[in-house]
């Protein structure tokens, strides 16, 4: 007894403390059921979600080799000598890649917290300006604290890094025996990551005076073809701002934004241009070996996250000069933090030395200098075709090349056609790479193939509009209800890297879908690439359609860590529109978004960890996610079997449980193999219990026509599962629907009024609470 | 463990498991003629490869039609084997095919009974290879995998090797096609 006791005791202490750590006393909203979540607080719903949309594993490796009693054989029901069995050491995989995932967003927003504390001080507020007041819906909902300081948003990081330690410690030998329990800890984790993004862009907001409340952010120039070759040349890659802009600020103080070009890779390239329209973005992750060799950069500074952990070698054999900027990839060099810049300046000069320097306003200093000195001895030109020409002979196309292509396909075939003077198909080639160099590497002739295919490389430059951050409170309030009535047809989330079976697709995409009305939300390298293709009149997607969050607006929402504001606009839907309380009230808010926002996630390109987190994230937010086809590799997605599955809700205005027959949204994470069935799979992807029969129908509208467009015509074989009644067929199609209806058996089924899945599994959270 | 390494590398074993290679288009005919309920699952890339002017996907509907093989085409391939005047016998994307076929109480997709022989023709061989592994580790009690695209798949029971010459391939392929007829 006096034990149960205690255990009571420690436990309203830990309340306790908590409700001190997200200051429950002031009352913005009540605080709900679960503040500062750890590992247990939402397996319920993980559960609940994970019974729908069961793990679909498919294993990359036979083996399990993670400790010295390895390697193990898993196949054939085989277990480990720990115990794990196949099913489980995937899902332990997954959750490591999200825990890495996470901790990169987390340690940079860590990164940033610290160096603008300590330019500004912990008490620095947090404005995002006239147009939003919910600054944090992601904080507010998981962690329940109102930031209001940068010293607020250190509380909830703190949080963060707790729950982290307790989720890596689970991946440790001989632990975790539950495949589902390891997806809900990565579901955890992946949760954990949309805070520590948001933490990370509300600093760089709050502290680099980034744009907020605004949705015309300036258009921007984007390709290497904006460069300015005459002048020096600085790249910054990465994805942390605090070098590149604190080069800016070092050129603004002495004059020099005129003389000298910064230019970026990855999202850094992105953070810079929403410090200055100057900057120029390269483009994605899968441009910058191909950048790097050109030798165009004077100097290179890499900060963190997906650089390349050979950019040191890299720029050495281009004769740029390089420096790493962050203490999460110093790559071996001298730490010259300490060192006098003078002395740096001449030895890079000089001796052409590396280092690392962790004191941004110092790197900057020494970049600018060492690319002023260096500049104007160096030469940067492209390979002329005729010297292309020359250097394709080498090949004879022996197909090693192929062999070790991630994107699968035969650079040797366009090589040798360059050798003949045909540049066609190596230009055709030049949107399959992805960058990764393993063709060159492998290439016994060495044939410099990214070289040769500089002569590919357009020198076309885009317009990308830079990003504007978090969606504005007053534009959740205009499309809130077309949103959950589904009258616009959905919001679409393109993220992720650029691991793209064809670098053209997304631009597609979000062309074919803001055409449709659709609200098209975008960030990190999904946001360059959908920019790197012209439409009519030469114009790109940015120029084409309105940057508003409505409908067929196309919104660059900013970086990887921007990723927030997409899962925290879908929170807001919930809490403004539908007027939710959302602190420390996850399960309601998901339950929300899951049944009732027509939004889906697209990470065509996925390749990172981080892309495994923040797409893992969206998922236990209830926001299904469309990946491209190397996206299998992850070893995980969350399917449903449509005609079989359970689809029983609560209808919340009947307080019963109804059978909704309906798979809506059909899966959580799935992979298509071509761009034409994944625009034929994201309007299905949207539909939801809620839709009103206008909004079903015009949702369906999409999915038919889309499916006649690229699936050689007729009717989609699963339409009858999403038809409820007769007013939900969509007018254009009347006819022939019905008629294929009437030969099927169809019958018509009852829209469930309120669905939530709140009522259907124990939960803490009562049914009142989805009421609104 | 097979010595052979996938033509596309990305696709290497790591493990102990690994297809057994057959070049005997006499064999491959005799494991679909044995096989109960075998099902081809047909992928987008069978529109584009072409064998002396042949398409691939012509070859895949006819060892259908010729050993009476229900199909599933993925992705977008549906249109073409319209256009070819065959209409799938089902259309699911590569991992909802395989989601289904992993359960052993799937009616399949001619609602019989879930299939005993799965053979793979035509998907990227990236994708192709994790829904093999999915089948490998999560089906293997009940049915087998074979593969007919002119790579080596590692993660199949079954799988052709790494042709060198289309010629060989097309040869397998017609061979495949005359010992169906036969066996019919």
């Amino acid at each position: 007894m006096a034990e149960v006791k205690e255990l009571v005791k420690e436990l309203t202490k830990k309340e306790e403390e908590i409700r001190e750590l997200i200051k429950a006393e002031i009352p913005w909203e009540p605080v709900g059921p679960t503040p500062m979540p750890e590992i247990p607080d939402l397996r319920s719903w993980d559960m609940r979600l994970l019974k729908t949309y069961a793990p679909f594993y498919a294993p990359f490796c036979d083996l399990c080799c993670f400790c010295t009693y390895g390697k193990c054989d898993l196949t054939e029901g085989r277990r480990g000598a720990c115990g794990i069995d196949i099913a489980t050491q995937q899902a332990r995989f997954v959750l490591l890649a999200c825990l890495m995932g996470c901790s990169a967003h987390a340690a940079h927003g860590g990164h940033i917290l610290e160096f603008l504390i300590d330019r500004y001080g912990p008490d620095k507020k947090i404005d995002l300006g006239t147009f939003i007041d919910v600054e944090a819906p992601n904080i507010r909902t998981v962690v329940g604290l109102k930031p209001e300081t940068l010293g607020d948003l250190q509380i909830a990081l703190e949080y963060v890094f707790k729950e982290i330690a307790h989720l890596l410690d689970s991946c440790h030998t001989g632990q975790e025996g539950s495949s589902l329990d390891y997806e809900s800890k990565a579901l955890h984790a992946s949760m954990l990551d949309h805070v520590g993004m948001e933490i990370a862009d509300i600093a760089q907001i709050v502290g680099f005076d980034f744009p907020t409340s605004v949705a015309e952010t300036p258009l921007v120039d984007m390709g290497w073809g904006a460069i300015d070759k005459s002048k020096p040349v600085i790249l910054v890659w990465g994805h942390n701002p605090a070098t590149s802009t604190v080069v800016i600020d070092y050129l603004r103080e002495h004059n020099l934004e005129d003389k000298v070009e910064v230019c970026g890779l990855c999202c850094t390239a992105l953070e810079t241009t929403r410090y200055s329209d100057r900057a120029k973005i390269i483009g994605p992750l899968s441009r910058g070996l191909f950048f790097i060799r050109t030798g165009i950069a004077d100097v290179v500074m890499t900060d963190e996250q997906c650089i390349r952990t050979d950019a040191p070698q890299e720029a050495a054999k281009v004769d740029s000069r390089m420096i790493a900027c962050l203490d999460k990839a110093m790559y071996g060099l001298e730490d010259a933090t300490e060192t006098d810049a003078d002395e740096i300046v001449r030895r890079m000069v000089d001796n052409k030395e590396q280092f690392a320097i962790l004191d941004s306003p110092k790197a900057a200093e020494v970049a600018v200098r060492v690319a002023m000195e260096i500049a104007p001895q160096r030469k940067k030109e492209w390979v002329a075709e005729a010297e292309a020409m020359e250097m394709a002979k080498k090949c004879t196309n022996c197909g090693m090349c192929e062999q070790v292509c991630p994107n699968l396909f035969n650079i040797g075939d366009g090589i040798t056609e360059v050798a003949k003077g045909n540049f066609d198909l190596i230009r055709q080639q030049f949107n399959l790479c992805i960058g990764c160099g393993k063709c060159e590497q492998e290439c016994p002739n060495h044939v410099p193939i990214f070289k040769i295919m500089q002569t590919a490389a357009s020198m076309e430059t885009w317009k990308i509009r830079a990003g504007r951050g978090p969606v504005m409170d007053t534009e959740i309030r205009n499309v809130g209800a077309p949103i959950t009535l589904g009258t616009i047809p959905g919001v679409l989330a393109f993220v992720g890297c650029s691991n793209y079976p064809d670098i053209d697709d997304v631009a597609d995409m979000v062309y074919e879908f803001a055409k449709r009305k659709y609200i098209i939300t975008l960030t990190g390298c999904a946001a360059m690439v959908a920019g790197m293709k012209k439409f009519e009149d030469g114009k790109t997607v940015y120029e084409l359609f309105p940057p508003d969050f409505d409908a067929g607006g196309v919104v660059n929402i900013g970086s990887c860590v921007s990723n927030a504001h997409i899962s925290g606009a879908a929170i807001k839907i919930a809490n403004i529109f539908a007027a939710l309380p959302l602190r420390a009230n996850y399960e309601v808010m998901a339950d929300y978004v899951l049944n009732r926002v027509g939004a889906c996630g697209v990470a065509w390109g996925a390749m990172s960890q981080k892309a495994a987190s923040i797409g893992t994230g969206f998922n236990r937010l209830g926001v299904p996610v469309l990946l491209g086809p190397h996206s299998a590799k992850y070893r995980r997605l969350f399917l449903s079997r449509k005609e079989e599955d359970d689809w029983r809700v609560m209808d919340a205005r009947k307080r019963e449980i109804v059978d909704s027959g309906e798979p809506s949204p059909e899966h959580l994470a799935y992979v298509c193999e071509t761009k034409e069935k994944a625009m034929v799979t994201i309007p299905k992807l949207c539909i939801r219990k809620n839709d009103t029969p206008q909004g079903r129908s015009i949702k369906l509208n999409h999915y038919v026509s889309l499916y006649k467009k690229y699936m050689g015509g007729g009717l989609p074989e699963d339409l009858h599962l999403f038809v409820r009644r007769d007013a939900d067929i969509p007018l254009v199609y009347k006819k022939e629907v019905r008629a294929h209806l009437q030969e099927i058996g169809w019958q018509p089924k009852e829209p469930v009024g309120l669905p939530t899945l709140i009522g259907t599994y124990p939960s803490k959270v009562p049914l009142d609470a989805v009421i609104h | 463990m097979s010595s052979i390494i996938p033509l596309h590398r990305v696709n290497v074993l790591t493990g102990i498991k690994s297809a057994r290679v057959i070049e005997d288009a006499a064999q491959y005919a005799n494991f679909i003629e044995k096989a109960k309920r075998p099902l081809l699952v047909l992928g987008p890339l069978l529109r584009e490869w072409s064998l002396d002017g042949k398409l691939a996907i012509e070859y895949a509907l006819e060892i259908a039609k010729g050993a009476n093989i229900p199909i599933c085409a993925t992705a977008d391939v549906k249109g073409k084997t319209m256009e070819l005047g065959t209409k799938p016998d089902s259309v699911y994307d590569a991992v909802e095919i395989v989601n289904h076929l992993k359960d052993p109480d799937w009616q399949g997709v001619r609602r019989e009974g879930n299939h005993d022989l799965v053979i793979f023709f035509g998907i990227r061989s990236d994708l192709e290879e994790q829904c093999l592994s999915v089948l490998k580790h999560f089906a293997f009690k009940h049915l087998k995998t074979m593969t007919l695209d002119k790579y080596y798949f590692p993660h199949a029971n079954y799988s052709l090797p790494n042709f060198r010459k289309e010629k060989q391939w097309k040869a397998f392929l017609e061979s495949l096609l005359d010992n169906l007829k036969k066996g019919g």
